[in-house]
C-alpha cells in the first residue's frame, strides 16, 4: 500500500502562538498577525534577531534572523514582543497531542513541525485531503492558530509541499505531481540546500530544483560529495527515511551564551564557562549520560569563530571535571580578542551507569563530586536553579547556569500577569 | 481592554464539576462589589494556545436587571478573569 505522510507545520509558530495568547488568556484587541509585528530577542543583551515575523512584517521584507535595527528600517511601524518560551512549550505540546489524536506514528521534528504517518487511515477520517482539512480545522478552532499540511507518499516531499503556499493550506505533493509543482520552484527552496550550497549550485547553471533533478549525479558527486546525492535525491522526491515516533537518544549536549558585554578577561571567560558546564552537566546527569569529548566554541567581538576539542581520559558529568577541561582548551585556543559568545559542547555519549575507569590523576574527588552534583540537582529540581548557586556568583552580572533559554525569556513580562 | 481578575466563590461536585456562585470585583469608585451569580446558561472548555480555561457564560443580578457576563477559571493557574465585554461581540 502506498504509504500516506503528512507534514504539519505551524504557521510563523512564535508569533502566531504569542498572538493567540494575547486575544484569548490576555483579551487584547488587536491580533498582532494583522499588523507588522515580530518576535525578537533584547537589543541590550545583544540578543537583537527576529525569531518570527508576522505576514505583513514579510511583505515589507523583514526575514527571521534579520537584526532588529535592520527589521526596524524595512519596517518602520514593526511592533516588537518579547519572546515567552514556556508559552510556546505550552502550545506545542498541546499541538502535538492533537497530531497523536489522529495518528499514532507521529515524529516530532521541531517544536513547531512534525511528521504524521496517516496510511491505512483512510476508513477513519476519510481520503488524505479531507482528513488534512480535519486536522488544520481542529488546531485552528481548538487551539487558535493555524497550520499548513503538505501531504505526499514520503517525508521529504510532505516537507516541500507543506512550504507552499501560507498560511492556513493544505497541499498535496504526489510522486507525480513534481515535475508541475516542484520543479519550477528555486534550487535553494529545496530542503538541505543553504546559502553555500546555493551558491555552488549557481556556479554549476543550476538554478531550479528541475535543473538539479536532471543533473549527472556524478556531476554533483563530484562538486557536493555526499550531499550531492542527498539532494539530488530530493530533488528526485526519493526519500527512504520513515517516520518514527521514537525520539532518537541525544548524541551530543551544547550550551552556548552571547554575554551582554565583550569579556577581555580571562577569568570572567572562565566564569563563563564554569556556568555553562553546570547547565551542560545538568543535562547530561538528568537524562543518565556521561560525555567523553568536551569542545569549546568561541565568537570574538568580530564573528569569528573557532572551537577546539579534547577527549576525556574517562567519560564524565561532573560539573568540576568539565569545566576544569573547557579552562585547558580555553587557555589553548583563545587569541586574547574580546569575545562575544562561549560554547561548551559534549559529545560521544556514553550511559551513565557503564563503570567507571579509575585513574591515577582523580585522587578519591571523583566520588566526591559527583555526590555533590546529585545533591545539587536535586536542591535545584525542588526548589528552583536558583536557590543554590556557587559563592563565585554571587553579586555577580554573570548568571549561574548560562546557555538554553534564561528564565526572563520564559515567563513573557506582560505588566502584571493576566490583566 | 484587558480581561479582569477577579474573586470567585465557587462549588465543586463529587462529580469535579465546578459552578462559580459569586463573583467580586472592584467598581469604578474602588469599591468592591459582589454579585450573586444566578444562572449559569453554558459552560465550555477551551485550550487557545495550549492554555486550559473553562469559560462559564452566567446571569447576575446587577441591580434589578440581569446581566450576562462571561468568567473564565484558568485550570493550571487556578485564577479567575472577567472577560472583558466587547467580546462578547466576536
Amino acid at each position: 500500500m502506498e504509504k500516506i505522510i503528512f507534514h504539519i507545520d505551524v504557521n510563523s509558530a512564535f508569533l502566531s502562538w504569542e498572538a493567540v495568547y494575547r486575544l484569548h488568556i490576555l483579551g487584547e484587541k488587536t491580533d498582532i498577525r494583522d499588523i507588522p509585528s515580530a518576535v525578537a530577542g533584547d537589543i541590550k543583551k545583544r540578543h537583537g534577531i527576529i525569531l518570527a515575523k508576522s505576514m505583513p512584517a514579510k511583505k515589507c521584507g523583514v526575514r527571521t534572523g534579520d537584526t532588529i535595527s535592520d527589521a526596524k528600517n524595512l519596517c518602520p511601524g514593526l511592533l516588537l514582543v518579547a519572546p515567552h518560551y514556556d508559552l510556546y512549550d505550552t502550545s506545542s505540546k498541546a499541538f502535538m497531542e492533537i497530531l497523536r489524536d489522529f495518528s499514532p506514528c507521529v515524529e516530532q521534528y521541531s517544536v513547531d513541525e512534525a511528521y504524521c504517518d496517516m496510511t491505512g487511515t483512510i476508513g477513519l477520517y476519510g481520503s488524505a485531503v479531507v482528513a488534512a482539512n480535519l486536522i488544520k480545522d481542529k488546531i485552528s478552532s481548538e487551539l487558535g492558530f493555524t497550520v499548513n499540511i503538505g501531504i505526499s507518499s514520503n517525508k521529504i516531499l510532505a516537507k516541500m509541499a507543506s512550504d507552499f503556499k501560507k498560511p492556513n493550506l493544505v497541499h498535496t505533493l504526489f510522486p507525480n505531481e513534481i515535475e508541475k509543482k516542484l520543479w519550477k520552484l528555486p534550487v535553494e527552496e529545496l530542503f538541505y540546500v543553504g546559502h553555500a550550497t546555493k551558491k555552488k549550485l549557481h556556479t554549476l547553471g543550476i538554478h531550479t530544483i528541475g535543473e538539479l533533478a536532471r543533473t549527472d549525479l556524478n556531476i554533483l558527486r563530484a562538486h557536493l560529495k555526499m550531499q550531492g546525492e542527498v539532494i539530488y535525491a530530493f530533488a528526485n522526491g526519493i526519500d527512504m527515511s520513515v517516520v518514527s515516533s521514537e525520539v532518537p537518544p541525544n548524541k551530543g549536549y551544547g550550551n552556548s551564551t552571547t554575554i551582554a558585554f565583550d569579556v577581555e578577561e580571562v577569568s570572567v571567560a572562565k566564569m563563563v564557562l564554569l556556568s555553562l558546564a553546570e547547565t551542560v552537566c545538568t543535562r547530561l546527569r538528568a537524562d543518565l549520560v556521561m560525555a567523553t569529548v568536551i569542545a569549546v566554541n568561541i565568537v570574538d567581538f568580530e564573528f569569528h569563530h573557532a572551537s577546539h576539542q579534547m577527549t576525556l581520559l574517562t567519560a564524565s558529568n561532573t560539573t568540576n571535571e568539565i569545566h576544569r577541561a573547557a579552562c585547558r582548551l580555553f587557555d589553548e585556543l583563545w587569541d586574547g580578542l574580546p569575545i562575544r559568545n562561549l560554547g561548551i559542547h559534549t559529545s560521544k555519549v556514553i550511559s551513565g551507569d557503564s563503570l567507571r575507569q579509575i585513574n591515577l590523576f582523580d585522587g578519591n574527588r571523583y566520588e566526591k563530586l559527583s555526590k555533590l552534583d546529585i545533591a545539587v540537582d536535586m536542591v535545584r529540581e525542588r526548589y528552583g536553579d536558583d536557590s543554590i548557586k556557587r559563592a563565585v556568583f554571587l553579586e555577580n552580572r554573570i548568571y549561574h547556569m548560562a546557555g538554553g533559554i534564561p528564565p526572563e525569556k520564559r515567563k513573557a513580562i506582560y505588566k502584571e500577569g493576566i490583566k | 481592554m484587558f480581561h479582569m481578575p477577579v474573586d470567585v466563590i465557587a462549588t465543586f461536585n463529587v462529580q469535579g464539576r465546578i459552578k462559580p456562585n459569586y463573583i467580586r470585583l472592584e467598581d469604578e469608585s474602588h469599591i468592591l462589589q459582589t454579585y450573586k451569580i444566578e444562572s449559569i446558561i453554558f459552560s465550555r472548555e477551551e485550550k487557545y494556545a495550549g492554555i486550559p480555561v473553562l469559560l462559564f457564560c452566567c446571569n447576575i443580578l446587577h441591580g434589578d436587571y440581569m446581566q450576562m457576563i462571561n468568567i473564565k477559571y484558568h485550570i493550571k493557574t487556578h485564577q479567575w478573569v472577567l472577560v472583558n465585554e466587547a467580546d462578547n461581540e466576536k
